[in-house]
């Protein structure tokens, strides 16, 4: 790459030339820094500003562009240059809009000033120190993509997958494709209107479709056994009986289903196994598909029914959660039973809560119409009744009674369990699924980190923002979907498939382009690191909060940039300091905080550093520019990709320079946790607490350093926030290192 | 007491817009709405719950039914569209049919022995022998003493015109025409019953 | 693009909330182009106006940012506000659509000083917070609406102000005159991601929404919770600016009802139950009483239910009540029968919130034109275009997402069809 010739250009519009010292400004850029050319311009994001920069890119004066106006959230469009360097200075929101400078305050023009001129110098040091990333490509990346699990969700994805172009590879652990779709009788109307009847199973012309596609390589009997690599070169062993195949993917879908939860473990009181007239809603399901609904005793027809709904379901004791669909699933299955003995049908549904959303609502009608009896109440007992059938004792809620069923058939409405293997280091244990053991592993993943998926919180399912990006797990390039990822009935497993199969279509193409995927989707950069550096602690690996990397026989650490988020939590992680971002680093921000001025002593203007987020914090300041609020002009901010990439040596340099203080602003974490890297707020949270010792080496008050969480609304507190942290720090000496 | 769905499929059948029981889902706003509530020991919903139930008994021995003053507020405000006044009537009617209701129940004795005969003979309401023949079903002594509890009422009604003190006599126009559509109703009840 | 014909082609996405954000940036990231169509001056949709999601409770403007963040960088994605499809012609993989560009009067250049608004001095009910305060003619919906160019009411460019305010823009970016413009394009896939809108609580007769100052909707309730909203967040009651600590939630105010909308709304149960936090996180000691037929809180959302249910001060009664009154202290008095006890009650509280379900844009003021859908008595889109999130069925903010990624994939096979 040639040299680099940095432009720096300053708006003097909405207001900053008037407020600050253009010539200071410029003298700062130019004779300080260094930097060749240095222009200003009333309205630098108007044509004619645009067309200066773009003058000086086209003369080949400049190749690197600093933006001295507004935040780097305003103007995107117009400050979209085809260069590789870039960076903006906030002048604007985070200086001029925050500091309430009266007329004829002569004091607080000139604190205003030095914060523009420090802002300027960490912009000039930040394009310095960037480099341009070199994408990480691959020449024999694969853009085909695994499926995993050939039931609804899978046949769905495969298709989906095929049909954009694409090819897939369809693995199926039994000898027929359908999964548990095969055993089902008939489907209900989830998303056709009237939403009213019943369908014929499709299943069958689902699998031909998929059968009949060339793009779709499909393996039965087998299952993977292995996956290696990173997306774009998955390598899979994929095993069966006879034979075992290498083969390369460059994305994976998981579609692995669910398992019932084990009859044999429900609450006794549901009956489960105490007469043979005691069926799961699965069993009940066979016996409609294969025509006669009849007394599993002694073969009489069934025509009295009763339906528990809920059975181990919403109870802490066995599923905690609600499996969604097993109300209508129920439902349905009282419509078996009415159309097959008509008048002489007996149907009753036993709820807690009858969860029929959306359209489903005119279902539940339906159900009644035809003469469904809904009664909301619990079950307490169930005996064989020796005429057959069964005697349930229920707790009528409604005309508060305990009653009795006398029926020839109670069916349980047993929940869903995923079948993806989760990881969790804090509950490895199967709590709450009815599992005897952990479920083997589905992909038998070689990372460091382990074999499975991790999962969120408490719940086990593997994924990591499920509100606003439901398929993102924690292991890029591979997404789950359909009742494996979340319980979820029919039309929603085939509108997740879906949507998984395009997420997964989308990572092989960034891969192609080696680009990161979400959250920083687009982002060129990724992590290397100084191997004579490394002392094999394995931080780095532990850490990374997506599995990035792995060990190399030696304990070094094997980088897979294609997995990386690009997140630079092991850039925080790494004691030594030897991994960075082309364009991100340790040294980048310790120039840059050693650059920042700080006033002697006698002067009186404590300096407080801010490490602020760049996700919501950032954001967050912003917001806090518009609203006007005033805060201390005493601070100044550095935002970091993640509050991940946390270095304690940052502490240091800040107090080293003669800093009072550090306020670290990171997302919110725990449980509902809002990190976009999932475990970056965290980790630095941890590796702070270890913060007291570098202050007690340096004799420092350990409360010159404060982590607060922040989030993208907390604009409002903000001032509040840095308020109470500047007058603690004030309430202290001065930091005694000014100076040195 | 077991479930059993017997009644209520009778009750479907037979009771008048009975079927639109199965549609009830429970919500109470029936009961919510109802301005007589404090004086039922059933809200509607309840009692299509105890149809549901099979508890035959229950409901058709029950006073509930009887008294619904047809204001219309419950039908007006049911999510589920159940005409529930016009369910509720049925009920009082079906339960007449089936014999099961307690003779001594008031509004039925009023409905059935006072009213209807009142109404029959004439073609119209006949106020005064209908309000003489309220108080004094259960004997004289009872019926003074229910007409002068009611004395108030009465002579404000007689200022305001709103009661007529003197019997109507002899037959409304008509009445021949009257008492046809009266059989011809009688004919179609019983084939509608016959049908169910 | 495995496609390089299918690359070249464009998808439209209709509405510029979480589900049209959702499918615009999912196929521009799979590398097609994306034209967003929104109608409002800012993109964000409904979600925009929440104070937080259930049940992280936190908020939808990280999301959001995130999203635009995504739209900023990609080249792929043409956005156009204030804008609506007024005609759709061809069939999938090939339709011409005719889209009608209302004026902003002011354009991109607009650097978002404030100067315009600072001087303005007309005042309107303010739309983003259903009208519960008043906000500048020309504006910005709140510090973090993107696009962050302001927007001037119609009504307002009119006014010989708006000249003099146009005057005083130092990027020239005001502009009175602007008139509405129609432009065609030609795409491969047409996905309908109109939303939804509250249901019009006034339509309630019994519950006196319009009538009682402090029977509100849980849409108003969204706003007096955020910080950013007509109270800057203190949950108030609208007649004396009381504190409420007694609030009472009713569910299914207007779904599952047949005089109503007879769907159930799906969300309500769960977003009763976040707005409940907001009331007992606020005041210590307040009470809260959900009114409800079933608690509807599907699938793995049944934590926050339990999370709920371990607050003794928050108390569920199953009933939908029949009426509201007014006492002479101006509190709501909620009637009704308890199904589980049996009992009448007449129970008064200072706030009552309605939980107002959702009905389609696509039935009501974002159809789609030219016979291009087919839909449902209710007027959600089942067919036809493709349709995303709430405009295909009441879905809450995960399953719009889910819905709105998977209509990208199908909006990515017209394309491949058509390449």
């Amino acid at each position: 790459m040639e040299p680099k010739k940095i432009g720096c250009y300053i708006c003097t519009g909405c207001g900053i030339g008037d407020a600050l010292d253009l010539k200071a400004l410029k003298a700062i850029a130019s004779k300080e820094q260094k930097i060749p050319v240095v222009k200003d311009h009333a309205l630098l994001c108007g044509a004619e500003g645009v067309a200066m920069i773009q003058k000086d890119l086209d003369e080949g004066a400049v190749n690197a562009v600093i933006i001295a106006a507004c935040s780097h959230r305003e103007k995107s469009a117009e400050f979209r240059f085809d260069i590789d360097l870039m960076d903006r200075v906030d002048l604007r929101d985070k200086c001029l809009w925050v500091q309430d400078v009266k007329d004829g305050d002569e004091t607080a023009e000139e604190d205003r000033q030095m914060m523009a001129e420090d802002y300027l110098r960490l912009g000039s040091i930040k394009i310095k120190k960037m480099n341009v990333p070199d994408p990480f490509l691959h020449s024999e990346g694969s853009k085909d993509v695994l499926v995993v699990g050939g039931g609804l969700a899978g046949l769905t994805a495969a298709r989906d997958i095929a049909k954009a172009g694409y090819q897939a590879v369809l693995v199926e652990k039994s000898d027929v494709l359908g999964g548990k779709m095969n055993a089902m009788f008939k489907v209900t109307p989830d998303n056709k209107p009237p939403y009213r009847d019943l369908a014929d199973n499709f299943i069958g012309s689902l699998i031909s479709e998929v059968e009949a596609d060339n793009r779709i390589k499909i393996f039965k009997n087998a299952t993977v056994t292995k996956t290696s690599g990173q997306p774009g070169q998955f390598d899979l062993i994929i095993k069966n009986a006879t034979s075992t195949k290498e083969v390369r993917v460059g994305s994976i879908v998981v579609t692995t289903g669910f398992d019932l939860y084990d009859p044999t473990k429900l609450p006794s009181s549901l009956g489960y196994g105490a007469s043979p007239d005691v069926v799961t809603s699965a069993e009940f399901e066979k016996m409609a598909k294969e025509g006669k609904i009849v007394r599993k005793s002694d073969g009489q027809p069934a025509k009295r029914v009763a339906f528990a709904l809920c059975a181990g379901q919403r109870d802490k004791e066995h599923l905690d959660y609600c499996s969604g669909a097993c109300c209508i699933y129920s439902m349905k299955q009282a419509l078996y039973v009415i159309d097959q003995y008509g008048a002489d049908a007996s149907t009753y549904l036993v709820y807690q809560e009858i969860r029929t959303p959306g359209q489903m609502e005119d279902f539940y009608r339906k159900v009644q119409e035809e003469g469904g009896v809904f009664i909301k109440g619990d079950v307490t007992a169930v005996a064989g009744n020796p005429k057959g059938g069964v005697v349930v004792k229920v707790n009528d809620h409604l005309i508060r009674a305990h009653e009795s069923l006398d029926v020839d058939l109670l069916v349980l409405a047993t929940g869903m369990v995923s079948t993806v293997d989760t990881l969790d280091p804090n509950s490895p244990s199967p709590v709450g699924t009815g599992r005897d053991e952990l479920p083997g592993s589905i992909l038998n993943l070689q990372y460091r980190q382990g074999p499975s998926l991790p999962r969120l919180g408490t719940n086990d399912f593997p994924d990591s923002h499920f509100i606003c990006f439901p398929y993102e797990t924690r292991r890029t390039g591979i997404y789950v979907a359909g009742p494996a990822r979340r319980p979820m009935g029919i039309a929603a497993t085939m509108t997740d498939a879906s949507g998984a199969a395009l997420k997964a279509i989308q990572a092989v193409e960034a891969v192609a382009l080696g680009v990161g995927v979400h959250p920083r989707s687009g982002d060129l950069s990724f992590p290397s690191y100084r191997a004579e550096g490394c002392t094999q602690c394995k931080r780095c690996t532990e850490e990374c909060p997506f599995g990035a990397i792995n060990e190399d026989d030696k304990g070094n650490p094997l980088f897979n940039p294609a997995r990386c988020r690009r997140c630079s939590t092991c850039m925080g992680a790494c004691p030594q300091k030897i991994i960075s971002f082309a364009n991100y680093s340790v040294d980048m921000i310790s120039t840059m905080i050693k650059e920042i001025e700080i006033p002697e002593e006698d002067e009186e203007k404590p300096r407080i550093l801010v490490f602020a987020c760049t996700n919501d914090a950032v954001p967050a300041l912003d917001m806090m520019g518009r609203l006007r609020s005033p805060i201390s002009p005493y601070i100044r901010i550095i935002p970091l990709r993640c509050m991940g990439s946390l270095s304690l040596v940052w502490i240091a340099d800040a107090m080293s320079k003669g800093f009072d203080g550090v306020l670290l602003m990171g997302c919110r974490h725990g449980d509902n946790y809002q990190c976009h890297n999932v475990r970056g707020s965290a980790l630095a949270e941890i590796r702070l607490s270890k913060v007291s010792e570098t202050l007690q080496r340096l004799k420092l008050e350990s409360n010159r350093v404060k982590m607060v969480e922040v989030n993208i609304m907390d604009a409002e507190t903000l001032p509040g926030v840095i308020g109470d942290f500047v007058e603690q720090i004030s309430n202290l000496n001065p930091n005694p290192y000014k100076g040195f | 007491m077991a479930y059993d769905l017997s009644f209520a499929k009778d009750v479907y059948n037979k009771s008048e817009m009975g079927h639109w029981i199965k549609m009830c889902m429970q919500c109470g706003v029936c009961a919510g709405s109802c301005p007589l509530r404090a004086h039922w020991q059933h809200s509607p919903r309840q009692l299509f719950q105890m149809v549901r139930a099979g508890k035959r008994d229950e409901v058709l021995k029950s006073s509930d039914m009887w008294m619904c003053t047809s204001c219309y507020n419950c039908i007006v405000r049911c999510p589920r569209e159940l005409p529930i006044t016009h369910i509720i009537h049925g009920l009082a009617r079906y339960a007449e049919t089936e014999k099961a209701v307690d003779p001594m129940q008031p509004t039925r004795r009023f409905a059935v022995e006072v009213f209807w005969k009142n109404i029959t003979a004439t073609g119209r309401v006949g106020e005064a022998m209908l309000t003489m023949r309220l108080y004094f079903q259960d004997g004289i002594g009872a019926g003074i003493q229910r007409g002068l509890e009611m004395r108030d009422s009465a002579l404000g009604m007689l200022k305001t015109r709103r009661l007529n003190p003197i019997p109507f006599r002899g037959k409304i126009k008509g009445y021949d025409g009257f008492t046809k559509m009266l059989a011809k109703a009688a004919e179609l009840e019983a084939k509608l019953e016959n049908k169910a | 693009m495995a496609d390089a014909h299918a690359a070249g082609q464009t998808i439209l996405v209709v509405g510029g909330g979480i589900s049209g954000l959702t499918t615009a940036v999912e196929a521009a990231e799979t590398g097609y182009n994306v034209l967003l169509v929104e109608k409002d001056p800012q993109l964000g949709g409904r979600v925009a106006q929440h104070n937080k999601y259930f049940p992280k409770l936190c908020s939808p403007v990280c999301g959001l940012e995130i999203n635009f963040q995504r739209i900023k960088n990609n080249p792929r994605i043409r956005y156009l506000t204030l804008s609506e499809v007024e005609e759709i012609q061809g069939s999938e993989g090939n339709y011409t659509v005719r889209i009608r560009k209302n004026p902003r009067f002011v354009t991109e250049a607009c650097t978002g000083c404030g100067d315009c608004a600072a001087v303005c001095t007309t005042e309107v009910a303010d739309p983003f917070n259903f009208g519960l305060n008043k906000v500048k003619a020309i504006r910005n919906n709140h510090a973090m609406a993107f696009p962050s160019w302001y927007y001037m009411d119609p009504a307002y460019a009119k006014t010989d102000e708006a000249k003099q305010v146009a005057k005083i823009c130092p990027a020239g970016a005001i502009q009175p005159d602007m008139e509405a413009s129609v432009i065609e394009e030609q795409v491969a896939a047409v996905v309908w991601a109109t939303g939804w809108k509250p249901y019009d609580a006034e339509k309630i007769l019994p519950y006196g929404f319009g009538q009682y100052a402090n029977v509100t909707t849980n849409m108003r309730f969204e706003r007096l919770a955020s910080v950013y909203g007509p109270t800057g967040g203190k949950i108030i009651r609208p007649s004396d600016g009381k504190e409420a600590k007694s609030v009472a939630f009713i569910q299914c105010a207007g779904s599952r009802d047949h005089n109503y909308l007879p769907f159930c709304s799906r969300v309500c149960c769960l977003a009763s139950m976040k707005q409940a936090t907001y009331v007992r996180d606020q005041y210590p000691d307040s009470k809260v009483t959900v009114f409800y037929i079933d608690l509807r809180a599907m699938d793995r959302y049944e934590s926050f239910l339990q999370k709920t249910r371990e607050d003794a001060n928050i108390s569920w009664i199953k009933s939908k009540p029949a009426r509201i009154e007014e006492d002479a202290n101006g509190n709501p008095v909620v009637i009704g029968e308890n199904t589980l006890t049996g009992e009448r009650y007449a129970m008064p509280f200072d706030l009552v919130v309605l939980a107002t379900g959702m009905e389609p844009h696509s039935a009501v003021d974002a159809k789609v034109p030219s016979d291009q859908a087919s839909h449902d008595e209710y007027g959600f889109v089942t067919g036809g275009v493709l349709a995303a999130g709430c405009a295909a069925a009441p879905t809450d903010v995960a399953s719009s997402v889910q819905s709105a990624t998977a209509m990208a994939m199908k909006a990515i096979h017209a394309a491949v069809k058509r390449g």
